[in-house]
């Protein structure tokens, strides 16, 4: 059982990707998995470059690509490697009956909860914006008690954006949640999840939403990667639907990691879930087995290839103490500003990346460690995700890109 | 000291939401302020003053919130413990005395002649007359006595002795309720030139005295069970469980709540039958003379199964046998939670939580379940209709087919 050809530290999306691609491939692959990880409360994007080193928008992702600083992971990846990973991942998602949509070519900017626009690659047919575009009026459709999306907020501010100047008129949906804790977006999305859900929200708006009309709504159309409710609600009401970005608990994310769940489930990776992991065996540059600690003792996974995909400093992945930053399974060297009070970018709306982003772990063109001087460290471990180095996710939105490529380039690499 | 001991900070949580999306009750009922808030967030008022939040008692003790959390915060175990210090100052309902203390009633009907006939038969009368739910039992679920205890049937089970041994805890509800595992547990040790001990002082684990905040006899339990258990690991012999719910209870809750000396050492040695059967496999040691089983199952990994972070290896034992096909449901909490589900205020969310497996074991067609917990069995029979069985009775009809 713990005999495997490559073993996956890190259930997120990169971790799922490279899990994904190396099955393809035909390698038996086991994940070691510890939380739900970002994956589930995200927007479930795939953010490739929406803005360049200096804070400008990038038209078309690919183009941007040639902007990006020499030690920015998708100079390892190769635009060869990112292309053939989106590919990857749009036959994955149609072949899952989630499609996602979208190209290198074209950024999307699409709608957020505070009415302003983000830049992202693919998206899921459920956020597509092509018909809201074409739209010279739509809906915003908020739901009463919901704290995290306001219309009124969504039409103010989106009405200012170029390409969303349409006029906007607010519907609002009373869910009637019994009384209890605040009620989330993954509250609605479970309420539309229900067949009474669905019944009441078409009840309540079939009177005033006009026929063949376009509504902005929060990502709630159902908790599954699935179109079912999305489907049955534009036809039940003959109007399409256009989900927006939220904050956590984001559902797109959440269906976006049970669709790679269920996808590499059926390619015979074994997930397991709550492990550890806390060092690897490794001889002559060479790893041989992880050893995960559970409370009770250890435990030993041995591979011919293992694919880091721990995350950053917010997955445990990277781990940062007084005076560094350190790498906990490998002990690899994390390159980071030597004075701790350059990590940070003390102005933290000025339009510059934050030092402490770009942390993390140095790779070749294989996604192999590297040491300062290029020299690779380990011959069997690929790196994948959030704990590399050269770039900042959240300034330059590129996080589930690098994660997308960065897993597809490990797992062709092992 | 492990890093995972009870030394728990609740400013590792970033307030995330991720153990709120992963709650299974949560998503049941609005009743349910969530893991995070009633956790972490409200341990850091709970440090400085009594706070009592009446959500609480929805907590099913179920882990999903702590398999979710990408920060390694145990908030299950933060709610049990803000449980227990509630019940310091109020006393437990009749219906909480009663579930908790399972073990008092399953002692007494087996000391009594034909104490499991009268037991049953007086909860259909209890049943009739409506008494179980006047004191907040739901008498939907059915729970009845076995005839003759684990412990008497293994008394009089004549064993092949072996050099290697083990040592069998089996738990309430396999003693009383389900004592076929735990005779399907030995033979299957038999098969594989293993004799079994089984220690008649070992109480019971805790776990429903957890759930119900009675922390201090839980305590007393740990002390018991850690004392007996350390006779034997300290000879090195394993300690193993075919319970994952007792298993988790004595190898990491008891190190997460108690401070007993002994606790680190055992949780070493105690396995689950299913690992320790896979790593005999792993040494080249396990009798792998199956039998054909031309049948296909459904598995449901219990929850207090995957928190432990093995995977899930009665899968990888099953697959061993010829002809037997088991697809894993992979469909979240069935529901009952150890005692949650008896409840008769939580049997609704109990049945709401399982949906999704009592669905997906009905539309797969197989006529019975596979499973490694007592209670998920009893649940799973209740919600799906079919019947549920233990890996471990699977394993010994395949090594009696081969005989």
């Amino acid at each position: 059982m713990k005999e495997n050809d490559v073993i996956v530290i890190g259930g997120g999306f990169s971790g799922l990707m490279a899990a994904a691609v190396a099955a393809k491939r035909g390698k038996k692959v086991t994940v070691l998995s510890l939380g739900a990880g970002t994956l589930s409360i995200a927007s479930g994007n795939v953010d490739v470059l929406g803005y360049d080193k200096n804070g400008k928008p990038v038209a078309n992702p690919k183009a941007g690509l040639s902007s990006v600083a020499a030690d920015h992971p998708y100079n390892k990846i190769g635009q060869k490697s990112l292309e053939e990973a989106v590919q990857f991942f749009l036959e994955l998602t149609k072949e899952e009956g989630y499609a996602y949509k979208g190209s290198l070519d074209q950024q999307q900017w699409i709608p957020t909860a505070a009415g302003t626009l983000k830049p992202t690659c693919l998206v899921p047919m459920t956020m597509d914006t092509s018909a809201l575009k074409n739209a010279s009026k739509a809906y915003i459709i908020g739901f009463e008690s919901l704290k995290d999306f306001y219309p009124h907020l969504v039409a103010k501010n989106l009405r200012n954006m170029p390409g969303y100047d349409q006029e906007y008129e607010m519907l609002m949906v009373d869910p009637k949640l019994p009384a209890g804790r605040d009620v989330t977006n993954l509250d609605i999305a479970r309420w539309l999840d229900s067949a009474e859900g669905r019944k009441a929200f078409v009840a309540q708006l079939r009177a005033t939403i006009k026929p063949g009309s376009v509504a902005v709504i929060a990502p709630v159309l159902g908790t599954a990667p699935s179109h079912a409710v999305r489907d049955e609600l534009e036809q039940a009401l003959n109007c399409k639907f256009v989900e927006s970005v939220v904050v956590p608990p984001g559902i797109t994310g959440h269906r976006l990691r049970i669709m790679m769940l269920n996808h590499v489930k059926k390619l015979g990776v074994k997930v397991v879930e709550h492990a550890v992991v806390t060092r690897g065996i490794v001889e002559n540059g060479q790893c041989t087995a992880v050893v995960t600690e559970a409370i009770d003792r250890e435990r030993t996974y041995q591979a011919k290839s293992f694919i880091l995909a721990s995350g950053g400093f917010y997955g445990g992945g990277l781990v940062a103490e007084p005076g560094q930053a350190i790498e906990p399974v490998f002990n690899l060297p994390i390159a980071a500003p030597t004075t701790q009070e350059d990590w940070s970018n003390f102005q933290m709306f000025s339009n510059e990346a934050q030092p402490f982003e770009k942390i993390g772990i140095a790779v070749d063109e294989t996604m192999r460690p590297v040491d300062a001087d290029g020299k690779v460290l380990l011959n069997n471990v690929f790196i994948a995700g959030r704990n590399l180095c050269g770039y900042d996710f959240c300034f330059e939105k590129s996080g589930n890109g690098v994660a997308m490529a960065s897993g597809y380039k490990a797992a062709m690499s092992v | 000291m492990s890093k995972h001991h009870n030394d728990i900070n609740p400013d590792s949580c970033t307030a995330c939401t991720s153990c709120i999306s992963h709650c299974p009750v949560t998503a049941a009922t609005r009743k349910f302020r969530g893991p995070k808030m009633m956790g972490p967030a409200l341990e850091r008022m709970r440090l400085s003053q009594d706070d009592v939040e009446p959500s609480l008692e929805y907590c099913s003790n179920c882990k999903n919130c702590d398999m979710a959390c990408p920060s390694g915060v145990p908030i299950s175990t933060l709610n049990m413990k803000a449980r227990a210090q509630y019940f310091k100052t109020r006393k437990q309902s009749m219906r909480d005395e009663m579930l908790g203390h399972g073990e008092k009633m399953g002692k007494l009907i087996s000391a009594l002649p034909a104490g499991a006939f009268f037991a049953n038969l007086g909860m259909q009368v209890g049943k009739a007359f409506g008494i179980m739910n006047a004191i907040g039992i739901s008498d939907k679920l059915p729970l009845t006595y076995a005839g003759t205890s684990f412990i008497k049937q293994f008394k009089e089970l004549k064993q092949t002795s072996y050099p290697d041994k083990v040592v069998f805890y089996p738990g309430c509800f396999i003693n009383y309720q389900d004592p076929q595992v735990g005779m399907d547990f030995v033979a299957v040790m038999q098969a594989n030139k293993y004799e079994v001990i089984v220690e008649e002082d070992f109480v019971c684990c805790g776990s429903p005295l957890l759930v119900t905040g009675y922390l201090e006899e839980c305590e007393q339990n740990a002390k018991k069970n850690t004392a007996i258990m350390k006779k034997w690991t300290d000879k090195g012999i394993p300690v193993i469980t075919c319970c994952t719910s007792c298993g988790l209870m004595l190898k990491q809750e008891y190190q997460e709540l108690f401070e007993i000396d002994g606790l680190a050492e055992n949780a070493k040695m105690l396995y689950d039958a299913t690992e320790f059967l896979v790593n005999l496999d792993e040494k080249g040691r396990l009798n792998k003379e199956f039998g054909a089983i031309e049948h296909r199952y459904m598995y449901h990994a219990p929850c207090h199964l995957r928190v432990q972070g093995y995977g899930l290896p009665a899968l990888d034992l099953l697959e061993m046998i010829p002809g037997l096909t088991i697809e894993n449901a992979d469909a979240g909490c069935c529901g009952i939670s150890g005692n949650y589900g008896f409840k008769a205020d939580k049997y609704d969310i109990a049945m709401t939580v399982g949906a999704k497996l009592f669905e997906t074991i009905k539309e797969s067609g197989v006529d019975t379940a596979v499973c490694d917990c007592g209670t998920c069995r009893l649940q799973i029979t209740h919600g799906a209709g079919v019947k549920a069985v233990h890996p471990m009775s699977l394993l010994r009809q395949a090594y009696e087919a081969k005989k």
